[in-house]
């Protein structure tokens, strides 16, 4: 309490009220006071005038309280209505100028309209709702227990004891199953009773005074639902506003309501009707660059801010927002510089991933992707150059979950591509320069992404693929359509789908044309021709075939997968839907059909509304001996492998691409036993991979670390060796051998290899801090003997250190990826809709399922 | 309080007063125009109707109607633009409809209630509301009864206490939630403080609670929105401000309530060019302009995971004193953002010019 602090003076009492002392009332006491409820009731007796008026005083203490506590309730006095002497002199004139003319132009107004009443009046009547409870029924058709009750007892009054039996837990559960009828999509609205409020108003027979009366209303009622940050419910005022009578005003608002939004394109469009309206509009050009700045379209967006400011130059929101965007541009500049360049390389890679060639890459592709998901991707699959640009678009697209990409991919899908490539380039380079696995989205080249994955996933789950195998039917095969069959697949792989068609017809003529029962061989011409004309986008040639091939032999994946995949291309949604839904009854491990059965749940659901899947036609159950078990992977062992080559070279391929499969899958799992620490096991593993691929260096020098931290330096170097033979400018392998050497208490070999190391890229800063450490202890080796035992202790943090520290630099691209997945895991947000979820629970499968 | 604080301040301008010979209980803006309507009850015991045009710095009467029982209360809620037809409840207990060009017969007339009709409400009309035109009456004899002009001498909605059940007399009812052709609440206030609140798509009563002291007035920020904020003022000078977004399954509606004054606050009327903007009229004859502020986050979960709402805070513009007899009946002026009616015991009615509105 401020009063404590002040000494009480001899002989003053306490006021009356409130035993406030005396000395209280005092200008200096007030001053320092900051106590408010203190303040108030001195105020009170100071008002009251019990001890004495003071007016000077009282003032004095208004004030004080209102510095401390502008909303204080004592500072409400009774006052009278301002009069003309509480304004200047202009103001009171403005005040009246302005009921004025408001009362002439109302007046006015008033007179008008009555002339044209009357004869509209009847009009408005017919387009009034019924009458509540008339026995022609409120059009309320969602509440049918509304009606049934009005029929049984129409126009009865109610009373209390009704509105009491209002059973909260029924009501509930009748709302509960009107969402379940109305399906998923309100259960996952974070508003499940998102209000339905008409777009349109009613405007017959009003005059034009009504209908601007009526405009600004709507666009109050939409400033206010802005001001609380009801976005949705702003627009949607703002519409109706401009239903009635468009105004620059309120589409103004409205864009600036969709910027909230996000949505930029109607908020473009909108600014651009406000400019056609009020060209020069100021804010119309200020949000239309904000638009366009977030639309990357830097060059437009200054151009509408250089308007801005050369109307007004002093506009400081114009000033910050171009040096904003400057920035930006500024700093996409190194990126765009080359965009052409990478955006002709891009194309080309497409084309190379487009035309099949090796499956086996597809697949590494797809594993990539895999990798983010669920488990360190492997370096091999790096073997293209273009390839992580790929994959990452790939990456990209998903782990984001879909939402504005995919739609705007699905209603831009044309006009975007060439963005997209673009997109991607600068996504690639970036990726190139940083490593970094978490720039920007905006990549997504869905429609290849989409294919190359889906192949890649069917060639993955072959194993057991009754038909696409082919290893053994093809046997079956007349030699004359098995060749042409074969030449079909060079030529598909190598691109010219075209010809693989002609030589895919003459297989299934010569085998039609033998009239052999061969269903399987002639399910897999048609399946492969499918292919074709998909990848040459002659989408219901590839459907015919699908179809065909699914009549010869139903439940297939490829025909399916790829039916579903032309019926997407084509718009036809739902039997795209239903096919990959089959296609997941038969193989629910097909990642691609999942992600691609949730994209199209999306796009239904915008499409159709809350009640799409009413409009599905039935989904055909496939039977338990079509459904595919996920393989048994320990069935398959290394040895095996090689047995069959070469007799067709699908075969070839798939146990290539099996080989792969294991190689990967190996490797993740000795990346995650390092991670662990078990080194012994994770060298065992790098082992196995070695068995099934000689080539591959990461594995040797992955090895190479585990034998180092198990101190086999002897090992670990020749495994270094094993590398640089291949490679022979390898860091990782040079650095690993240099710390081989130096557990080996080689030294002057070690320095010689930091060196190396250093050459090649003199920033690795563990590298320099390893050589000086070794370089010391050659000098100390030579020096001394007996703090050798020292050194040796030392020697090993130190190693832990450097190893923890290299292994973060080196493993990069493996452990990062491997991290990925934990990263998308915390980012898993609420889901809003079924779409949503769908993508949360593939994205929970997924990594589940990577590192097993 | 300093000058540079009172010019940021919306500033309350008496701009007309206007003796009446008779009570006045209700005053309203007809629409489109700027005329205003006084209703209320004559020495001897008969209802009064005037018509006001404003000109300048005067009232200039228009027409008077006489009528044989008292007028309580009257709106143009249910009324197409065009027609402006007002519909009024008496003393006796009954709803008419008037066509103010010829009133001399009601254009409707229902004995709606057995006793006097304390208040009443239309929606539907003056392109304010979707739906059907409805108008609301609210009666001493305890029941809230909707009606529809179009059907003849019964209510399309009635709620009434139980049979055995105390009547309690209802003061005030308000229409809300009008957002589409569906959605329609009704919310009554009650002479022990209770508050209902009937959902008319559902016909159920979808939310109650007792503001302990007798509810003289309701009223929603916005009758045609997805219900936002509901108003109730109170016999002791209180008023309660409730967020009607958010319901919670238990707690019903986040509120906050604020002291405005010692004596009973009669009306309170928003802003209809701003639904966070409301004046309260009080018995000592004071005004007071209020301003809802919405806190950071309008709803949060509580520890159920049910969604409960937060209430904002309320703060106060201005404040007037006008008479020294309660200011009973008070109407913004639909067309005209600041202008302002309000009727008092004094028998004086006066029109407000509300100042800097557009600064809030």
């Amino acid at each position: 309490m401020g009063d404590e602090s002040v000494p009480y003076l001899l002989g003053e009492g306490t006021t009356k009220t409130y035993q406030i002392p005396i000395s209280h009332l005092d200008y200096k006491f007030i001053e320092k006071c900051t106590d408010v409820k203190h303040l108030e009731k001195i105020l009170r007796v100071l008002r009251s005038g019990e001890e004495g008026c003071y007016p000077e005083l009282t003032l004095v203490c208004e004030k004080r309280i209102e510095s401390l506590d502008p909303r204080s309730r004592a500072l409400r006095k009774d006052k009278p209505a301002a009069t003309a002497a509480d304004f200047t002199a202009e103001e009171w004139e403005a005040i009246n100028s302005e009921l004025t003319s408001w009362l002439t132009e109302i007046n006015e107004d008033d007179k008008k309209s009555q002339f044209l009443r009357t004869d509209t009046l009847n009009e408005r009547q017919d387009n009034l709702p019924p009458v509540r409870c008339s026995s022609s029924c409120l059009p309320t058709n969602q509440n049918k227990r509304l009606q049934n009750k009005q029929r049984s007892k129409k126009n009865i009054p109610r009373d209390y004891s009704e509105w009491d039996k209002f059973d909260v837990e029924e009501e509930c559960s009748k709302i509960d199953e009107d969402c379940e009828e109305s399906n998923s999509k309100a259960r996952f609205f974070s508003r499940p009773s998102l209000p339905i409020i008409e777009k349109k108003i009613d405007t017959t027979g009003m005059t034009k005074r009504e209908k601007i009366f009526i405009a600004t209303r709507e666009k109050e009622k939409g400033n206010e639902a802005f001001a609380t940050g009801d976005y949705v419910e702003a627009v949607t005022y703002y519409t109706r506003s401009i239903s009635v009578m468009p105004t620059a005003a309120a589409y103004n608002n409205k864009a600036q309501a969709e910027i909230k939004l996000q949505d930029w394109d109607s908020a473009l469009q909108d600014c651009e009707k406000v400019l056609d309206m009020e060209p020069g509009n100021i804010k119309a050009l200020m949000r239309r660059a904000t638009v366009h700045s977030h639309l990357q379209n830097y060059q437009t967006a200054i151009e509408d801010l250089n308007k801005v400011l050369s109307v007004e130059p002093e506009n400081s929101k114009a000033k910050k927002s171009l040096l904003e965007i400057e920035k930006k541009l500024k700093g996409l500049k190194p990126v765009s510089e080359p965009q052409g360049k990478g955006k002709k390389i891009l194309i080309q890679e497409i084309e190379d991933s487009g035309n099949g060639e090796g499956r086996g890459e597809n697949t590494e592709e797809w594993e990539r992707r895999g990798g983010h998901q669920g488990s360190a991707a492997a370096a091999a699959a790096r073997a293209a150059g273009g390839e992580p640009a790929m994959g990452n678009a790939h990456r990209k697209a998903h782990g984001r979950g879909g939402g504005k990409a995919h739609d705007r991919d699905t209603h831009k899908q044309k006009d975007s591509a060439e963005g997209a490539l673009k997109k991607g380039a600068s996504e690639k380079k970036s990726e190139k320069q940083l490593s970094d696995h978490e720039g920007e989205v905006n990549g997504y080249l869905r429609s290849d992404e989409k294919s190359e994955s889906a192949e890649a996933e069917i060639s993955k789950s072959r194993g057991e693929g009754s038909q696409s195998a082919g290893g053994d039917s093809s046997t079956s095969l007349p030699p004359a359509a098995a060749k042409l069959k074969s030449q079909g697949n060079e030529l598909f792989k190598s691109g010219q789908f075209g010809e693989a068609v002609l030589k895919y017809s003459e297989a299934i003529e010569c085998v039609t044309g033998l009239g052999e029962q061969s269903p399987d061989d002639l399910s897999i011409l048609y399946s492969n021709r499918a292919a074709c004309y998909l990848k040459e986008g002659n989408c219901s040639d590839c459907i015919q075939d699908c179809n065909r091939a699914l009549e010869l032999q139903p439940y297939s994946l490829k025909p399916l997968l790829r039916r579903a995949m032309a019926n997407e291309s084509m718009e036809r949604y739902r039997q795209a839907y239903i096919d990959y839904k089959t296609v997941l009854q038969i193989d629910s491990s097909i990642q691609a059909a999942k992600d691609s059965a949730n994209r199209i749940t999306r796009t239904l659901i915008d499409q159709d509304g809350p009640s799409w899947r009413e409009k599905l036609p039935p989904i055909p159950v496939v039977p338990v001996a079509a459904q595919l078990h996920r393989w048994d992977e320990g069935s398959l062992t290394s040895e095996n492998k090689p047995s069959s080559i070469d007799i067709n070279r699908e075969e070839s391929q798939m146990n290539r691409e099996e080989a792969i499969e294991k190689f990967k899958r190996l490797k993740n799992e000795g990346n995650d036993f390092v991670k662990a620490g078990e080194y012994e096991e994770a060298a065992n593993k790098y082992s196995e991979c070695m068995k099934l691929n000689t080539e591959e260096c990461t594995v040797y020098t992955n090895r190479a670390l585990c034998y180092l931290k198990l101190y086999k330096y002897e090992e670990a170097k020749q495994d270094c060796d094993h590398v640089l033979q291949i490679e022979d400018s390898n860091v990782k392998a040079f650095y690993r051998r240099a710390l081989a050497y130096k557990g080996l208490q080689n030294y002057q070999a070690s320095i010689d290899d930091f060196n190396k190391v250093l050459l090649i890229d003199p920033n690795v800063l563990e590298a320099q801090k390893e050589l000086e450490e070794v370089t010391q202890l050659l000098h100390l080796d030579s020096g001394a003997g007996a703090g050798s035992q020292q050194a040796q202790g030392k020697k090993i943090t130190i190693q832990e250190v450097s190893d923890e520290q290299e292994e973060r630099q080196f493993a990069a691209e493996d452990a990062e990826t491997a991290h990925v997945p934990e990263r998308e895991k915390l980012r898993v947000w609420e889901p809003s809709n079924a779409y949503d979820f769908g993508q949360i629970v593939n994205a929970v499968n997924a990594s589940g399922a990577g590192p097993s | 309080m300093s000058a540079a604080v009172g010019a940021e301040r919306p500033q309350v301008v008496s701009h007309v007063q206007q003796a009446l010979s008779y009570t006045v209980f209700d005053c309203r803006w007809v629409p489109r125009s700027a005329r205003l309507l006084c209703l209320g009850s004559a020495a001897r015991g008969t209802g009064i109707i005037q018509l006001y045009e404003l000109h300048g710095a005067r009232l200039e009467l228009l027409r008077e109607i006489e009528k044989p029982k008292p007028i309580k209360c009257g709106t143009f809620g249910a009324t197409s633009l065009q027609q402006r037809f007002l519909a009024t409840g008496d003393f006796d207990g009954n709803l008419n409809i008037w066509n103010l060009e010829a009133p001399e017969l009601p254009v409707y007339s229902v004995k709606g209630h057995k006793e006097i009709i304390n208040s009443i409400d239309g929606v539907g009309g003056l392109g304010i509301g979707e739906g059907a035109p409805e108008i609301v009456t609210g009666s001493r004899d305890g029941t809230v009864k909707v009606w529809d002009p179009r059907q003849k001498d019964t209510p399309v909605a009635n709620m009434e206490p139980v049979q055995g059940e105390s009547k309690r007399d209802c003061w005030t009812v308000a229409f809300g939630n009008a957002y589409n052709q569906e959605e329609r609440v009704v919310c009554a206030g009650y002479d022990n403080g209770d508050i209902k609140l009937f959902d008319l798509k559902t016909m159920s009563l979808r939310w109650e609670t007792n503001i302990k002291n007798g509810v003289c007035s309701v009223e929603f920020d916005r009758k045609d929105i997805n219900m936002n904020k509901l108003v109730a003022t109170s016999l002791e000078g209180k008023f309660h401000v409730f967020d009607m977004r958010t319901q919670h399954p238990t707690k019903g509606f986040a509120s906050v309530s604020e002291k405005a004054q010692k004596s009973t606050i009669w009306q309170v009327r928003h802003l209809p060019q701003n639904r966070d903007v409301f004046m309260t009229s009080g018995g000592s004859g004071s005004l007071h302009l209020w301003k809802y502020e919405y806190p950071a986050q309008r709803s949060k979960k509580d520890s159920e995971g049910s969604e409960m709402g937060v209430a904002g805070s309320v703060s106060l513009l201005q404040n007037v004193t006008l008479s020294t007899q309660p200011i009973s009946s008070l109407d913004w002026s639909p067309d005209k953002k600041g202008l302002c009616v309000c009727g008092a015991f004094d028998q004086t009615v006066r029109v407000l010019i509300v100042t800097k509105l557009n600064k809030i």
